[in-house]
């Protein structure tokens, strides 16, 4: 008779080493050496979904199974902190509206164009977070504005184009804005919709960060949000993230990286600009130009 | 050129820099001219640039950068220098190590204070000579330094410093025998506690003292009204606790507890510090509300899940703060953010009662996956009939299923009866095959008419669910099912008949899962390959050693185990197999391996994979005889990669014994 246990295996050192080097070989998220117990029992979940006895069965199967992609897919969502909820860091938004969107009409006032990019985004709330901001925004009014999203994880991008969020995700979100741009979901009495014009702003696509060759399918950005996302990596790959953040981004647009991040010790490819409300990025302008720049 | 900041000009000189070829010829003196730039970022540039080059020698260019630190007034350059020097390693130790003893104290200084980034252990000797040093603010930088670079010489004279008259020198040997985890006797500790200025680094250093005694220090200054002392005492009762037995942290728990009482305030303050920016002052405070058990305090202490880092510590203090803290997070759970929601379901495991099912069922509804698995755990636990129901309903949810099982087997343990009847109205519902598995297994013998009917249904879902569990309730029926399975058009009715022949067995085994070993679909040949080992059918051992050479590792790696598991593994197959180029493969190799073929493993000690030479470490510590010695050791000397290290010297000192 098959045991009901539900206990639940350990993971041993060479498991750790074996599953984390296979995470970081797929997209360049470290697991350091003391998140292992953090590591066990964000995985316990894809072991109980694949009846896998313990974790070296698990690294079989990412390394054997017909569906080992969607599952190592799975792993890395599990592994990343999808700690992401609407109009989330709100300091830095205010500054990004307050300070950032004249200085971007000013700059695009030719080609009234604008596009931001939402890297890691998760499922949705930052990507739409920005759309609602720009709705908000009288100024950008019959521009051609898009928001991009983007994620390594298939399954986000899933319930980012569903536009479906619980309480958790709107726990910064005011009635007010509640009541402006989301719908009730008759099915599930605790969801709401996003509405469907600022869904229509708003465009996703799987990306992995370190993909180069994906990454020239991402148009040139007038801003990336990148927060919170780049704690996940080592040094190397930082860089490497950068660089493409870099190249994706208009000479002069702005990168935003979460409350906590950082570029030290990461090169300087980008200026520090101080803001009254923030610290935000810049690429650097080309040489020889100001202003315009090809896209 | 123009020296704008912030342009296109300051952009050119950048690239400049970074595009230069550190290959190249003369560039030595063009990137000190980038250390004097005044943008930061040209700076940057110029001091990563000067690590990278090839010519001159890094020492020489160490030199170089040591007369940059020189030049008064040129703050900006000298930093530059100073951060390039850091990054040139070993080369950089001679040249500051020279300018210790520079006539201008200011030098000396930054020696000291590089010497300590660089963070090399060769560099103790000439810090500690240089403690003698006649400026003050020079010794205080060496001992800052020492706490970084120092060992157990550097410890002890920093110990000594702990009588010097200068306060200062006091302080920074103070912080410099915490930063090296080296702490004093807390007798030599005490009479500093009276010196304000030096009560945080005091109480860094206590807290790496695992002494009750030490904890009713530290109790003294989460009474303070300065909030950088009660942090700091927080702070030092977090590292301690780490450092305790379970028996010192229930001693460290009591005298907590008994400071807590004493403050008024005591629940504020606590909440405040599990807010807190540094990581070691919410460690603190989630030991000091574990002692105190406040089970309002919950959702905060979920909170400090936002660290990854204090996950074990926020899982450990939930778990203390009983039922009562799992009703708070149940109620909380749409404000919590995601990390501590994580953590709040993971507790409440443990903390749940029949009063839990409703809100955990809400909690279901939109909650992220990877936490429904654990809601269901919870439900499992309830004891209550009302769980049965939505856990039965979870049997449809591919993510939830495994989870659901399970979770039902704990619950049939107090409501059978219930669960039973919630898996009959499932089956008849045609709700999920998910449920004929559960339902067999709970439900027992009066579920074998039901699988009978099930192993001919026209959906092969249903087929394979009723074939795969049948064995588990009558041998006999379960035999019957599977021999009709094997035959099937479909592949999971296929596996699940394999599968239940491996788990079976009997003398016509062999025969019977002859086909599926040359099955279309090598998932059902897998399967096959380890229902063979499984059954015992050792007639099929032919056709599993013609498998180790199969280029799909998981085949190869499946016949190995077979075999061995079958008792028939010969050195020829053992050899052929151990050359496998998928290390998963030569694993199993070696989890095979015994008598002659210890030989084999003392050979892959040297294979390219760290994992083989780990396993093969692991066999020879087993198995080994002392012939094996003298190998496993030559190994260990040669080994860099630590876990097969581990493995190794494991093994020389169980080789050792014999």
């Amino acid at each position: 008779m098959a045991r009901f246990d539900d206990s639940r295996p350990e993971m041993t050192a060479e498991e750790f080493r074996l599953l984390r080097d296979h995470v970081y070989s797929h997209c360049g998220i470290l697991v350091h050496e003391d998140m292992k117990f953090v590591m066990e029992r964000r995985l316990w979940p894809r072991l109980e979904a694949l009846g896998a006895l313990d974790f070296s069965a698990y690294h079989r199967y990412l390394r054997y199974d017909a569906n080992r992609h969607v599952e190592l897919e799975a792993a890395v969502e599990s592994l990343t902190t999808h700690e992401t909820y609407f109009f989330r860091e709100p300091s830095q938004l205010k500054a990004f509206r307050e300070e950032l969107f004249p200085l971007l009409e000013k700059r695009n006032a030719r080609t009234r164009r604008l596009r931001l990019w939402s890297a890691g985004c998760s499922s949705g709330e930052e990507a739409y977070t920005l759309a609602m901001l720009l709705k908000d925004e009288r100024r950008f009014d019959d521009w051609d504005v898009e928001v991009y999203g983007t994620d390594i994880s298939r399954r986000v991008l899933t319930m980012a184009r569903r536009a479906e969020y619980g309480p958790s995700a709107l726990r910064a979100t005011s009635a007010d804005l509640l009541e402006r741009f989301f719908v009730p979901v008759p099915a599930a009495p605790t969801k709401v919709r996003v509405r469907d014009d600022v869904r229509a702003m708003v465009s996703f696509g799987h990306h992995n960060l370190l993909d180069e060759t994906g990454s020239q399918l991402v148009a040139k950005m007038d801003a990336v949000f990148c927060r919170n996302v780049m704690i996940y990596f080592d040094q190397s790959a930082r860089r490497k993230v950068l660089r493409i953040l870099r190249d994706r981004l208009v000479p002069g647009g702005y990168l935003l990286l979460g409350h906590s991040e950082n570029l030290l010790n990461l090169g300087a490819d980008f200026e520090l600009v101080h803001l009254r409300g923030d610290l935000v990025y810049r690429r650097p302008e080309l040489p020889g130009l100001t202003g315009g720049e090809p896209r | 050129m123009s020296r704008q900041q912030g342009s296109p000009a300051e952009e050119a000189r950048y690239r400049a820099l970074q595009d230069l070829d550190p290959r190249g010829e003369n560039l030595l003196e063009v990137l000190i001219a980038g250390l004097h730039d005044e943008s930061w970022r040209v700076r940057h540039a110029a001091a990563d640039g000067l690590q990278r080059l090839s010519t001159p020698t890094p020492g020489e260019v160490a030199a170089r950068l040591v007369r940059v630190l020189g030049e008064r007034g040129e703050t900006g350059a000298r930093n530059a220098a100073a951060e390039a020097l850091s990054g040139l390693g070993l080369e950089a130790l001679g040249p500051l190590v020279t300018l210790l003893g520079h006539v201008d104290p200011d030098q000396r200084k930054f020696a000291a204070d590089i010497l300590g980034q660089l963070g090399r252990r060769e560099a103790e000797a000439s810090l500690v000579q240089a403690l003698s040093d006649v400026d003050l603010n020079v010794r205080v930088s060496v001992a800052e330094s020492l706490g970084r670079v120092g060992g157990e010489h550097a410890a002890r004279v920093l110990e000594r410093l702990l009588g010097d008259s200068e306060p200062l020198m006091r302080l920074s040997a103070l912080e410099g025998l915490a930063s090296l985890k080296q702490p004093p006797a807390l007798s030599l500790v005490e009479p500093l506690l009276n010196d304000a200025r030096l009560r945080r680094s005091v109480f860094r250093v206590l807290g790496l003292i695992p002494r009750a005694a030490a904890t009713e220090h530290l109790c003294v200054g989460l009474s303070s009204e300065a909030r950088s002392v009660r942090e700091a005492a927080l702070a030092a009762l977090g590292t301690q606790a780490a450092l305790m037995t379970s028996e010192l942290r229930g001693e460290q728990d009591a005298v907590i507890r008994e400071a807590l009482l004493r403050l008024p305030d005591a629940r504020a303050r606590l909440a405040r510090a599990l807010e807190a920016e540094d990581v070691a002052v919410r460690a603190g405070a989630l030991v000091a509300v574990a002692a105190s058990g406040d089970a309002s305090l919950a959702v905060p202490v979920a909170e400090v899940a936002r660290e990854d880092r204090l996950l074990r510590d926020v899982l450990s203090t939930l778990g203390r703060l009983g039922p009562e803290g799992g009703r708070v997070l149940l109620a909380a759970m749409a404000e919590l953010s995601a990390p501590a929601r994580a953590a709040a379901v993971e507790s409440l495991v443990d903390l749940v009662d029949p009063s839990s099912v409703t809100p955990l069922c809400a909690l279901l509804e939109w909650a992220e996956d990877d936490l429904r698995g654990v809601v269901v755990r919870a439900l499992g636990r309830t004891r209550s009939a009302e769980a049965a129901s939505p856990l039965v309903d979870l049997l449809r949810d591919s993510v939830t299923a495994g989870a659901a099982t399970r979770a039902l087997g704990v619950l049939a343990g107090s409501c059978r009866s219930a669960v039973v009847a919630a898996l009959q109205d499932a089956v008849e519902r045609r709700a999920t095959p998910a449920s004929v598995a559960v339902l067999a297994r709970v439900g027992g013998r009066p579920a074998l008419p039901l699988l009978r009917r099930l192993a001919r249904d026209e959906d092969p879902r249903w087929r394979a669910a009723a074939v795969d569990v049948a064995g588990e309730v009558d041998g006999g029926v379960g035999r019957e099912l599977a021999r009709a399975a094997l035959a099937d058009e479909a592949v999971p009715v296929r596996a699940a008949g394999v599968r239940a022949m491996g788990r079976l067995g009997g003398s016509d085994a062999g025969a019977l899962l002859r086909p599926a070993l040359q099955d279309e679909d090598v998932f059902v040949r897998r399967v096959a390959v380890e229902a063979v080992g499984e059954s015992g059918a050792s007639d099929r051992a032919a056709d599993l050693e013609a498998l180790v050479r199969h280029p799909d590792g998981a085949l190869a790696r499946a016949s190995v185990r077979a075999l061995s598991r079958l008792g028939l593994m010969g050195m020829r197959v053992l050899r052929e197999a151990s050359e496998h180029p998928d290390p998963e493969v030569v694993k199993a190799v070696l989890s095979a391996v015994s008598g002659e073929g210890l030989a084999l493993a003392v050979s892959l000690l040297e294979h390219p994979h760290w994992d083989v030479r780990a396993a093969a470490a692991r066999v020879l510590g087993e198995s080994g005889g002392p012939e094996c010695l003298e190998p496993v050791r030559r190994a260990l000397e040669a080994e860099t990669d630590v876990l097969p290290r581990q493995a190794l010297a494991d093994a020389v000192a169980r080789v050792s014994r014999r």
